[in-house]
């Protein structure tokens, strides 16, 4: 396990370390911190193991249809299993499954519905991964593109944005997101009724942009201090004096000495995402039937835990393992990062 | 110092009017009908519906509908239901479009079991938090430390509600192992071992951070000078621990806790809606559910005004304790 580095106290101080990662550089052989992290990154066991743990929930995600049609056929239905189809054949009038897990029925089939609990599964999968990744990049953009903003022009832009960080950062937002949903969903939807998939499309949309809207704030400021310190130094004032446009010193002389913090908070940004779409599933402001969610399906499965674990367990463990082993990898990629964590 | 906080309070108090304007923009001018929601579904006609509205003052431009809200706030306002009149004191948040009680009276009441949930709560995890850290990083890279950060990163990097719900479903309700909620009109005994489930499982996952915070911060003040220096006068290693380092260690931990309490105060939540507990998150919740706005307006309110306070104290007293801050 890599050492975790002494000053990561705040993300203030992991500002700093990276300031100073270009000079710490190994002159020798003349890497770029990217590469310097890159090479620490290869060398540790967690994040090799983590790394095989997220590809393996990229391809179960990516292949669900083939590994959902392994399943063997089932001989009451005579169909194959996939996530949709309802099957109140396979229930009994209290809602129990009469058939439990079988070779047609991996994980057995889902209490009331009798819809393939293994493909809800792999399906679950998807939405997970696309939200947690998707958001995370559009909201890494946002808050790169309003630091670099606030932090190089300063005056009225940076009072305005540093205004709207902390008014944002002030907010109680898991409750204002969960009002904010079902009002962005309604006035999206409004005018003609829809089949329950384009409600859930719109639905899955909606949820990426409230995750944007209300994530990126921690990325900005601190780009925006890492800027503002920056545009300062003496590469930053020759280029100017030279006359390079304000397009090009932005993105071509900061941006590039801010690679690191922004990796590390895009890595730290992704599984925040999944726990947050799944907390907002579980509270009944996220993903909506029919798409097949791990956060819907631990709502739903909870109240019949104890008779029926099979339905609750796959997607906590899904999950949690989803979420644990890309939180270390973020942790991993940090370390990497970090010059005084080095060894 | 003055302009410092004045500055501070002018921008605690713009953010405070902000979330109150957009948040009453947001659902007050929202396509989500409250009337509607209120109108009985298989009685509801046009009539009935617009006596409604205009029973709870819907009818109103959004301005006044707003100046009103506003008023109540400072001032207090009257309210007229069937003829009655009522009037509201200040700060008045208005009375719930469903329950027809008094919003203050709702959250108020509901207030203290959020509270009292995160106090619990702040305290297992400053208590375990703190204790583990320090040891982490007396035994800095010794298996336990190792033990202690990696346990520390796991806990930290599961859902919080997924660990949460198991511990309500396992222990608390199949198992019988800890009791479950209840009011404290049952009895202040009960109530508060009915508490200990939801403040364990809260302090403990909270505390997977306060470990690594107090790690780093400890192994940091004893590589200053000044502990070498009172080493090697011969003080014993506990003094110099306890007395030279860990006070030093604990001011960038006082800060931070101060932000998670109030950070808890609103992030209760989900503990709150999983173990069942009547507290302000949990009521937050059921209003949503029936386009409950004056519950979720008051519910908005209170929870940005506790947040901004908190942040306002600890910028204040981190301003006494660091001046640098004052300049930037």
């Amino acid at each position: 396990m890599p050492e975790p580095s002494a000053v990561t106290l705040t993300e203030e101080s992991d500002e700093r370390a990276s300031t100073t990662a270009p000079e710490h550089q190994d002159v020798r052989t003349g890497r770029s911190p990217g590469q310097v992290a890159w090479a620490r990154l290869k060398r540790d066991k967690v994040a090799i193991i983590c790394s095989v743990i997220i590809l393996f929930f990229i391809v179960v995600a990516i292949f669900a249809p083939l590994l959902v049609s392994l399943e063997a056929i089932d001989p009451i239905t005579k169909a194959k299993a996939d996530p949709g189809t309802v099957h109140t054949e396979l229930v009994d009038f209290n809602g129990l499954p009469t058939v439990g897990a079988s070779s047609a029925h991996w994980l057995g089939v889902e209490p009331r519905l009798g819809r393939d609990l293994f493909a809800r599964w792999a399906y679950g999968a998807r939405p997970s991964l696309i939200i947690g990744f998707v958001a995370a990049f559009a909201s890494t953009v946002l808050g790169v593109v309003l630091g670099l903003v606030a932090g190089y022009l300063g005056g009225v832009a940076d009072k305005i944005i540093s205004w709207v960080i902390d008014f944002f950062l002030s907010l109680p937002i898991l409750l204002l997101v969960l009002a904010i949903i079902p009002i962005m969903q309604k006035r999206l939807a409004a005018g003609g009724d829809l089949t329950p998939e384009e409600t859930s499309t719109i639905r899955f949309w909606v949820l990426i942009v409230i995750l944007v809207v209300f994530g990126w704030m921690g990325l900005a400021r601190l780009v925006r201090g890492e800027v503002k310190s920056l545009r300062e130094r003496e590469f930053v004032q020759a280029a100017r004096a030279i006359g390079v446009p304000t397009r090009s010193i932005l993105f071509r002389e900061i941006l590039p000495n801010l690679v690191g913090p922004i990796i590390v908070s895009a890595s730290i940004a992704v599984p925040a995402y999944i726990t947050y779409e799944a907390t907002l599933s579980y509270l009944g402001a996220g993903l909506v039937e029919p798409t097949a969610s791990w956060g819907r399906t631990i709502a739903d499965a909870q109240n019949l835990f104890a008779t029926y674990p099979l339905w609750l367990w796959p997607s906590v463990i899904g999950l949690s393992l989803l979420v644990l082993a890309l939180s270390l990898l973020g942790d991993s990629i940090r370390d990497a990062f970090d010059p005084t964590s080095r060894r | 110092m003055l302009t410092y906080i004045l500055r501070r309070l002018a921008l605690a108090l713009s953010v405070i009017l902000a979330t109150l304007v957009s948040a009453f923009l947001l659902f007050f001018a929202g396509p989500s009908d409250p009337a509607q929601a209120m109108c009985p579904e298989t009685r509801c006609n046009a009539t009935r519906l617009a006596a409604i509205t205009k029973s709870i003052g819907l009818d109103k431009p959004l301005t006044v509908q707003f100046f009103d809200y506003f008023k109540g706030l400072f001032f207090g306002r009257d309210f007229v239901y069937a003829g009655d009149t009522v009037h509201c004191g200040a700060p008045c948040l208005g009375f719930s479009f469903v329950t027809r009680r008094s919003v203050n009276e709702e959250l108020f009441t509901r207030f203290p079991n959020t509270i009292v949930l995160a106090l619990m709560a702040a305290v297992v995890f400053v208590t375990v938090g703190v204790t583990l850290g320090i040891i982490a990083a007396v035994r800095r890279g010794s298996a336990t430390d190792r033990g202690l950060v990696g346990a520390s990163q796991v806990l930290g990097s599961i859902p919080y509600y997924v660990l949460a719900l198991l511990v309500a479903l396992y222990p608390v309700i199949l198992w019988n192992v800890l009791p479950q909620y209840s009011s404290i009109s049952a009895g202040v005994g009960p109530y508060f071992m009915g508490m200990l489930a939801p403040a364990l499982i809260l302090g403990f996952v909270t505390s997977a951070s306060y470990v690594r915070y107090t790690r780093n911060s400890m192994i940091e003040t004893l590589s200053m000078d000044y502990i070498r220096t009172a080493r090697s006068k011969g003080i014993s290693e506990r003094t110099v621990l306890y007395k030279h380092g860990f006070r030093a260690a604990m001011s960038p931990i006082a800060t931070i806790l101060g932000l998670d309490i109030a950070a808890l105060l609103t992030g209760t939540l989900i503990t709150e809606q999983i173990f069942g507990v009547d507290g302000i998150g949990r009521r937050g919740l059921a209003a949503l559910k029936a386009f409950d706005l004056p519950v979720i307006m008051g519910t908005v309110l209170i929870g940005a005004v506790v947040v901004v306070f908190m942040n306002l104290v600890v910028d204040i007293a981190y301003s006494f304790i660091d001046p640098r801050v004052r300049l930037s």
